[in-house]
Order: C-alpha cells, then structure tokens, then sequence
C-alpha cells in the first residue's frame, strides 16, 4: 500500500509539471496586456510607466525566463505577489481555498448520506412509487439550475422564514454557530443538486451488480438479502459512485463562481474570476496550479479508496 | 492686501458663497444634518455609536491607497481617507485639512495653510511636510495610482513654508488645481505607517482601518479625533464603527437588506428602483443619486470612413448621431430614470449648461439620407462595450439596432476591460458604448477627455478640433466660474456638432437603507463621505 502510494505521487510530479507549464502559458496568452491594467487608463501608453511595470513585475523578460524564475519561486513555496494588491498571492490564496474547501466538502458531504441510501433502495425497490419518487426527485435536482434552486432557498429560507442569513461567510475559526448559518442555504444548493446525480448514479450501479452472477450465488447459498446488499452488492456499486463524487468535488473547488456571488463567498473560484479580468497572472497562476494539485490529490485519495472498498481492486 | 491675496480671496468667496448657500439647501431636504457652520437648528443631538452593516457592490482592489483607486462612491476604504481639500453634498470644493488657501495672480502658485488640529489614524500631526511627502509619492510612477498621478501632473514642486503652510507651484497656470487635491484621490496617509500602506493603512480620515478580508468583509472604525464636529460641537463622525459587505449582485445586496442582514446599500439595480420604493417605503428608505456618471458613445475617429480627417467623416458621424434614439435607451436601459445628456452634466450638476447647442434629434431617416447620398449604405460599423458594467452592455445592444434600422451594418461585441484596452490601441473598433464617473472639476474630463492631447482621447477617440482645444486651455486659466461655463458651453456645442462622442444618458443610482439610519445622504453624485454628511453625521434611531 504504502509503495502504492508513493509511486502515485511520484507520477505527479510530470502531471504537476505539465499542468505548470500549460497554466503559465495560457495566462500569458490571454488576450489584453497586464501594464494597460496596472498602469491605468491615463498612463497606459507612457513608455517610462510601462517599462517600470515590466520591470517592477519581471515582464521584461523572455516568456521561458519568466517561467523558471516563477516555477523556481513556486518550488520553494513563494507564488509572488499579486499585481494588484502587492500582498502575497500565498496569503491570497490561503484566506480563499479554505472557504472553497469548506464549501465543496460540505456540500459533498450533505449529499452522500441522502443519494446512497435513496439509490440503494430505489435499486431494490425498482418499479415501486419509492423508486419513482427518488427518480422524480433525482431528475428535478438535475433539472434545475443552481443559482435558480440557490434563489428559491434565500426566498424560502431568508427572506420569507427568516431562518438563515441569505448571503456572506464567516469564518468556522471565528465563530463556528454562526459559520453553520451562513454555510446552510450555499451547501444545500450544491448538497442538492450533487445529491440527484449520486442518487441516480448509485441506482443504476446498483441494478447492474443485482443482476450480477456472484448475487445470485449468494442467494442460492443462503445468504440473508440484506447482507447480500449491503456487504456485497453496494461495495461494489459504489466504485462509479466514489470516483463520480471525487470529480464533483475537485470540479467543486474551482467551479462555484456563480454560487460564490449570489451567496458572497470568497472562494477560490471568484477570486480566480476576479484576478482574470483584472490579469493579475500571479494570482491566476498560483490559483488554477493550486486546483490542479488538489484535483489530482482528490483522484489520488479516490484510488486508495477503491482498495477500502473493494481489496480485489489491485494497487500494482 | 497683496495682489495674490486679493485674487485668492475672490476665488474662495466665490466657491464658499455658493457651496454654502446650497449646501443649506441639500441640509434641509436630507430633513436637517450637521455640519460645521451652520445655524443651529431644533433638533435632538444625535449620540454616538452604533455598528453600520454598508453593502457595497465592489470591494477595494488593494489597500495602499496611493498605489489603488479609492473610489468615493463604493470603496470600503473611501471613509479612511481625507485630503487637502473636500466636497460637500452638492459636489462643490470646501475645506478638508487645509483650511485656506491663496492662488497667485499668475495661477502657478497655490499656497494652502492647513488646520492644526488634524491628525493621521496613528497620532502624528497632519503638517505641511506630510503633506509634501503625501504629494511626492503620488508623483512617483513607482508608488502611485496612474489616475492619481495625474491630478498632479502639473506640479512642478512643493515647498513647506512653515509647520502649517505648504506651497505648492505649477508648471503651467491653471484656475482649477483646487479641483485636484480633494481627498479622491489625493487622499493623505501617515509618512511613518508607509511600510503597512498595503496592509494597515494609516490615514486621516472619518474612520480608522481595522481589517479587510478581500470580498467578504472590512471593518472600519471611529477615528475618534477626526476634525469635523457637528453644529453642537460634537466630534464627528457619530457611528462608533462600519463593516462592509462587498456583493457583486444587485439582488444579492437588496436581499441583505430585506433580511436586516445590512442597513444600506449602495447601486441598486434600475429594473427594481420603482417597485422597491412603491412597495417598501415604509420599512426602507432611499436615496436617489443623479448623476454618479456620464454615459457617452465614442466613435473611432482616428482612422476610416468616419476619421475627422475623412472627407465625409462628420457627415457619417452625424448620421450616427441621429440614429441613436436617447429616449428609447432612458426608457429600456434606465427604467426611466435618467437624465438625457447633451453635454457632460446633467440637469442635477452645478455645472449645468442650458445653453449646449447642436444636439443631433433622433431622426433615423435623415441617417439613411445621408448613408443613401454618400452612396455608403450597410457601412460597417462595430459597436463594443465592456463587461463589467450592464448597463454599457445594454446600451450597446440598443445602439447596435438602431444603426442596423439606419442603414449601418452594424456588429456588437462584449469584451473585457484589458481586451477593449487593446481594441482601442489597434484601432479594432467603431462605437464604444462607455461611460466616465462624474468629475466635480470640468477640467478633469475636458483636459482628460476632449482636449486632442488628452492620453485617453489619443488611446481611444481620437477627436481633434483646434477651437476645442484653445477654449478648453483658456477655461483652465480662467477664474470666473460663469465665464468658464460660456467656454465649456460652447466645447460641448463644437463637440456636438462633430459628433464624435455623443452624450447619452447621466447614469444614476439608488441608494437603500433601513429607517433606523438617520443623518444620512449621499452626495448626488454618489460619494457617500463628504463634508458634514453623508456617513459623517450617519447614526442610528436610538441613538438619538
């Protein structure tokens, strides 16, 4: 196992590198010029202003230059500072992606303990009103848009219940109960709609291993059905499931913009969105490498996961 | 009395008498507010304290408020700032730090004596040689904002003649400096806090920095030795503290206040102004501003068929102009609430011009004429507009069919600010449907603007006219703010006629709050810390 897991890592590293290198070569290839926006509209064309930025910024070198002094920084733990704020991009980053993270993960989370289950039994009870209804509901979270479902929660929960504060993020460092309040009505819009893909995915993975010989083996022997479907069955069904929410979250943490600004949440993905059309390529270097890292981190946690869920899965 | 003296004091009466006179006015229709010089009127004393929840649709860029642009109508950290000289209710120039000043006959040089009893956030006096090294790093290309830069580019030096006396000397004559050194953007910060300016910034203003989280939240709180006090002889501001609550959508801040998550919020969406206050007047309360800018429509006229150099450029262009129905954009962009432009200021401005001639009238007919006459009917023509602003979007997409029904063969395209930035330089546009925040001080859009040597007219417009340019240099070097009226009246006229910006709409914005908020308005072109009012004199019912 553990050589299994360094070996994983280790093929990051390439992985790593590529991504580096693509990151930092399609942010400089975003059309507009970063020292129109640092200079301002009334200097933009003055060369001694221009030239001071690129040379403030290190933008008077050559592009590969440009890409091994940023990538030896990175390597020692130092993104540069933001064009914009002058601050770190680290300190940037790191105030963002716990948000993010705490979002996505909740979110996630709030979803599995509903959709598995509901999956489960709308396999076992397929062609029932229990399976209809969890097909109904599924196809609706589905169908509904995101950003609508999150306005209908603030509707409902905020503006007419008055139970939930409708938007902004506090920190669960600062004060944990209020944290929760903010956190509800953004996680439940992403726990939602999460919830139906994984119902939907888990029944029908369900209904395939069912129908599987090794089931009615089980039967033929005696086995009690709810230790046929839980110890087996599901086990094994899970493995799509697992590896689908493992991309939902790593798509999660960089694709929450349009809920990161109807509910204020300072995420990672809003900061990214803002740093792009401000071209402030250290933030949106630092920014999109630092998802990637965690994307493939998250596919890497889903393999090992597969091992817990079902050891036949080889390691080699 | 010296010759300077004389014309300095000609100068201050004038702004004085008149931003008095209507400062009282705006006083009394805010239902009576606190302010330095003013009679007394019957009313309880407000008292301090109280927490402000403000939502504001943009949240500070950065902090140094030097090297970022500390917009007065939005920015969180707008209530740190001050600087030499203020605005009040009416946009019009009073007294910040410096107290007085003279400006010599020759107008190149200005002399502000500042008040003694200022200071920065951290104790340090507000003196004349911070006041130089405040302007000398807002000169340096290294430490400064480009848009602050330029309010003193005509600088050619400052001097500190005693601890409260600053001298500041021009290189060329110019009757509107004053208009340059108001706390946007020549705010002031503490000297010795210069090393936390991009993390704890130190300046003079209403209220102290405490902390920022980048798009979730800024606390700011009562700088308890601020200068002003109110006609009771209370120190302002009254509020003991203000968080700031950026949130992009319109609907997402009107929300908040709704649900007494926040107490105000600034820039609510047009489509939801009429309704809100029909249905809500009774929980929440308004402020409507006039005019927080000028929408404009930029024609390219560097190069091409509509060049002011082409030999049917100004036909072309006026047929552009009497294509674009105003009406129609007030109607579907502004939800009716706008003023229609025929020149930079609206109705709302105290720079007004009744007398702005040669509006083009909508007349989509004549476009086609003259298309038909030139033989250059479906001429392409590309209209663009910015992102990040809706209502330039929509305005363009209006734009775009009215040339389309002209006669034009018109595209429409959305871009991203450094994108256009980069159209603009290759030449690779024909309207621009934009926009520029109001400017208190003429000078700062027509020198900025209009003028043929104006950075922003050579990157984007193009315009050049030599009448143009000769009365916008003579309206700088004039004193008599009615004589600079007739010049200004008269550019705009010019510009009308050669139509290649045409003015369409003064952008305005609402303001929401609860009822609880008291003392509290505006300037009516939106900045929400000015002199004796806005958030300086806001405080809350109880603690009445």
């Amino acid at each position: 196992m553990l050589v299994y897991v360094l070996n994983r890592i280790l093929q990051l590293i390439p992985v790593v590198f590529v991504l580096s290198v693509l990151v930092f070569g399609f942010v400089h290839a975003l059309p507009g010029d970063v020292i129109d926006s640092l200079a301002g509209d009334e200097a933009a064309e003055d060369p001694e202003v221009r030239a001071a930025l690129e040379k403030e910024f290190g933008l008077d070198q050559p592009i590969y230059v440009q890409y091994a002094v940023w990538a030896g920084k990175v390597l020692q733990g130092d993104f540069g500072k933001s064009l914009v704020t002058r601050r770190p991009v680290s300190v940037e980053l790191l105030e963002r992606i716990p948000a993010t993270v705490y979002l996505a993960v909740v979110g996630i989370g709030l979803s599995m303990p509903i959709a598995v289950p509901l999956g489960t039994i709308a396999a076992i009870r397929r062609n029932t009103p229990t399976d209809y209804a969890a097909q109904i509901s599924s196809l609706i979270g589905i169908s509904i848009p995101e950003f609508w479902f999150a306005i209908l929660c603030i509707m409902l929960f905020s503006l007419h219940l008055g139970w939930l504060p409708s938007s902004g993020y506090v920190s669960p460092l600062d004060d944990l109960g209020l944290s929760l309040t903010y956190l509800v009505l953004p996680a439940l819009a992403i726990g939602f709609r999460q919830a139906a893909y994984t119902t939907r995915l888990t029944r029908s993975s369900m209904l395939d291993e069912v129908h599987k010989e090794y089931v009615d083996t089980a039967r033929s022997l005696g086995l009690p059905e709810r230790k046929i479907i839980y110890k087996y069955t599901l086990r094994n069904a899970l493995i799509p499931t697992v590896t689908i929410s493992g991309l939902q979250l790593a798509n999660l943490l960089g694709g929450t913009v349009v809920l990161e600004s109807i509910f204020s949440w300072p995420g990672i993905g809003l900061t990214i969105y803002q740093a792009i059309q401000l071209r402030d390529f250290p933030v949106i270097q630092a920014g999109v490498l630092v998802l990637g890292v965690m994307v493939v981190t998250i596919n890497l946690l889903v393999d090992i996961l597969y091992r817990f869920l079902n050891p036949r899965v080889g390691l080699s | 009395m010296s010759e300077e003296q004389k014309g300095s004091d000609a100068g201050r009466a004038s702004l004085f008498s008149q931003s008095r006179r209507e400062f009282l006015g705006t006083m009394a229709v805010a239902g009576g507010a606190a302010t330095f010089g003013l009679p007394r009127m019957s009313r309880a004393q407000p008292k301090h304290g109280g927490t402000l929840r403000f939502a504001t649709r943009v949240d500070g860029a950065g902090l140094d408020p030097h090297r970022n642009i500390v917009y007065y109508v939005s920015n969180p950290m707008a209530a740190t700032t001050q600087g030499l000289l203020d605005i009040d209710q009416k946009m019009e120039i009073v007294p910040g730090v410096a107290e007085e000043w003279d400006i010599s006959d020759d107008l190149k040089t200005y002399t502000f004596r500042l008040r003694k009893d200022v200071e920065f956030h951290n104790g340090r006096t507000v003196d004349a040689e911070a006041v130089k090294w405040n302007l000398e790093r807002m000169m340096d290309p290294a430490t400064s904002h480009a848009f602050t830069r330029a309010s003193l580019e005509d600088v050619e030096s400052i001097e500190v003649d005693d601890k409260y006396t600053v001298r500041v000397r021009l290189l060329q004559p110019s009757a509107v400096f004053l208009g340059n050194v108001i706390y946007y953007p020549v705010n002031l910060i503490a000297p010795d806090s210069v090393d936390q300016a991009d993390t704890h910034p130190i300046g003079c203003g209403p209220f102290k920095f405490v902390s920022w989280k980048k798009y979730a939240k800024t606390e700011l709180v009562r700088f308890e030795n601020y200068f002003e006090s109110d006609e009771f002889g209370n120190r302002l501001p009254y509020l003991d503290a203000i968080e700031f609550f950026p949130k992009r959508e319109d609907q997402v801040r009107l929300t908040a206040l709704r649900t007494g998550e926040v107490d105000l919020i600034e820039n609510m969406a047009f489509s939801d102004v009429t309704n809100f206050k029909q249905s809500y007047a009774s929980e929440f309360q308004t402020w409507d501003v006039p005019q927080v800018g000028s929408g404009h429509l930029n024609i390219n006229v560097k190069s091409g068929p509509f060049a002011m150099d082409a030999p049917d450029g100004k036909l072309l262009r006026q047929a552009v102009a009497h294509a674009i129905d105003k009406e129609a954009i007030h109607q579907a962009v502004f939800e009716g609430l706008a003023y229609t432009l025929k020149g930079y200021y609206s109705e709302a401005s105290p720079w007004h011009m009744p007398g702005i001639r040669n509006e083009k009238e909508y007349d989509p007919e004549k476009s086609r004429s003259i298309l038909r006459k030139l033989n250059m009917e479906n001429l392409p023509i590309a209209v663009v507009s910015r992102q990040a602003f809706e209502y330039m979007q929509n305005t363009a997409e209006l734009v775009h069919s009215m040339l389309l029904d002209a006669g034009f063969k018109a595209t429409n395209e959305v871009f991203d600010n450094p994108v256009l930035r980069q159209k603009y330089a290759n030449n690779d546009w024909g309207i621009d449907s934009t926009a520029t925040s109001y400017r208190f001080e003429p000078d700062g859009w027509y020198s900025r603007w209009i003028l043929s040597t104006a950075a922003e007219n050579e990157l984007r417009v193009g315009y050049k006219n030599e009448q143009v340019d000769k009365l916008i240099i003579e309206a700088r070097g004039t004193r008599d703010r009615n004589k600079r009226l007739e010049l200004y009246t008269e550019v705009e006229s010019l510009v009308n006629d050669d139509a290649a910006l045409i003015y369409t709409h003064a952008v305005p914005l609402t303001s929401a709050g609860t009822r609880r908020l008291k003392g509290y308005q505006p300037a009516f072109a939106g900045p929400y810390s000015i002199a004796g009012g806005g958030i300086r004199t806001a405080h809350f019912e109880e603690s009445a």
